[in-house]
């Protein structure tokens, strides 16, 4: 059993690069593997917006990572920066900049990108999509 | 310590991966890992002097290109055949590089932990 770390740096609609990170992590789960966090990275960040509101036909991302994150208890990160970047922001920092709205989506966190490297440091492998 | 190596493989300014991939180079060595940087197809454009990004309405991070000594990131590798792609020569680069063949990259790609590229 391997200790993964996974990074996702695609935006959740246009880009399948966090769908195919959502399949992988949840295999890697199902096969008993573990994932110390999900960092989202550059445009990976888009996957923690809670305002995503694909059709109701449509495969919605956002959701998905939250139910799987409620059932292995798996560690959603953000990095700020980007996310800030983009406008993606928390609660706590739409409080502190005087923002009247906020849209990530709990239970994905704000983190800083030494989250990143303190996982690797540990992990046995880090995963890029 | 990890060994990482950064690639960055996309000209600067026109999309944001070059500045993302050098903030993880910094926060990354300045975390005590091991941080090699190397630079191939439009990715030598970060090396050439004199860029003006905030014209473009980019943060000047060329810049900050400046401080890798500062962080200990001595490992800075250049494709040789990108550089002559683009008809670089070592006079029109910011800093003095190590000018590499494919080889040298592969060798430099499996000593590392992991590899991530931007």
């Amino acid at each position: 059993m391997s200790k993964f770390i996974i990074q996702v740096n695609g935006a959740a609609y246009p880009s399948s690069a966090s769908y195919n990170a959502y399949h992988f992590t949840k295999s890697a789960l199902e096969s008993g593997h573990e994932v110390i966090r999900v960092f989202f990275y550059q445009d990976g960040v888009f996957n923690t917006n809670g305002l995503n509101s694909p059709a109701s036909d449509e495969f919605d991302l956002t959701r998905a990572w939250v139910a799987l994150s409620e059932k292995y208890q798996v560690d959603l990160v953000n990095c700020v920066s980007a996310a800030l970047r983009r406008g993606i922001i928390s609660e706590t920092e739409a409080k502190e900049s005087h923002v009247s709205h906020w849209n990530m989506q709990a239970p994905f966190t704000m983190g800083g990108l030494g989250e990143l490297v303190t996982g690797l440091e540990v992990a046995d492998r880090l995963v890029s999509f | 310590m990890k060994k990482l190596t950064i690639i960055f493989r996309r000209a600067p300014h026109g999309t944001a991966h070059g500045r993302e991939a050098l903030d993880l180079a910094l926060l990354s060595a300045s975390f005590e890992q091991e941080v090699s940087l190397i630079f191939v197809d439009e990715g030598v454009l970060h090396l050439i002097t004199e860029q003006q990004p905030e014209l473009a309405g980019a943060k000047d991070y060329i810049a900050t290109f400046g401080a890798l000594d500062l962080y200990d990131i001595e490992t800075v590798l250049v494709c040789q055949s990108s550089l002559e792609r683009f008809g670089l020569a070592d006079s029109e680069l910011t800093f003095s590089v190590d000018r590499v063949t494919s080889a040298s990259i592969t060798a430099q790609l499996q000593a590392a932990d992991e590899v991530l590229v931007f």
